[in-house]
């Protein structure tokens, strides 16, 4: 559906910091699922933990995160907001399984309600058939000089 | 549906995203949402998906602007739900 390319145009955040790899499904201004492979080589597995390789939940939470950012620039206009950042209002999250190295995460966002600068969304991340985060996120754009202070 | 119930479910909405209890938010029913309740944008955006989903009803953006204080909600809904029960 979406390389990696495309990917890395609409997300903001770069290595080590892009969690998302592909996406597969697209519905504009409703639906969204990426994959992100985990792999044992993620910057994020040298501290967490070294002796014991998990993601972190916060990590989930951003890949979806990062996918209704996708979801959101794929449906509107992405040059519109290219100087805008997008930010975490809220986020009501649960985490009931542990992701590990070799894991395939399958990000799937849908919409609840999106206005021109601000959604709220909600989010499964499962591995297989087991989910292992739900998520409710509100999130807003804005411009990045009215956020200095 | 009364309008005395939406009073007391936008207030229920109100107070439930505010994490305020719902007599304060109700004798505040006046004040301003942004300047005397700390509610930003996004939370007057969560208030309204929420109201939508309540009534099953769609409010459109430019609506947004309506949610300054409790009363103006309880107005904005019941306008909106008059006007979809019209068409």
């Amino acid at each position: 559906m979406l390389s990696f390319e495309e990917i890395r145009k609409l997300v903001p955040q770069k290595y080590p910091f892009l969690f998302i790899d592909k996406v597969v499904e697209f519905q504009k201004g409703s639906k969204i699922v990426c994959l992100k492979n985990i792999t044992g080589n993620e910057s994020f597995f040298a501290g967490h933990f070294p002796d014991f390789a998990i993601m972190p939940g916060v990590l989930i939470l951003e890949a979806l995160a990062q996918a209704s950012i996708i979801l959101f620039r794929k449906s509107f206009d992405a040059d519109k907001d290219k100087d805008k950042v997008f930010l975490l209002a809220s986020a009501n999250v649960r985490f009931s399984k542990p992701v590990f190295p070799g894991d395939q995460l399958i990000l799937e966002i849908n919409t609840e309600k999106v206005v021109s600068n601000a959604a709220i969304v909600k989010g499964i991340a499962r591995v297989g058939e087991k989910i292992v985060s739900k998520a409710t996120l509100s999130f807003g754009v804005a411009e990045k000089e009215s956020l200095k202070g | 549906m009364t309008a005395d119930n939406i009073d007391k479910e936008v207030t229920s909405i109100v107070a439930e995203v505010t994490e305020l209890e719902e007599s304060e938010i109700w004798e505040k029913r006046d004040a301003d949402f942004f300047k005397e309740l700390e509610i930003d944008s996004l939370l007057a955006l969560e208030i309204l998906a929420l109201i939508e989903k309540k009534y099953k009803i769609q409010i459109p953006e430019e609506k947004l602007v309506d949610i300054t204080s409790l009363n103006a909600t309880i107005e904005m809904t019941k306008s909106v739900m008059e006007e979809s029960t019209k068409k």
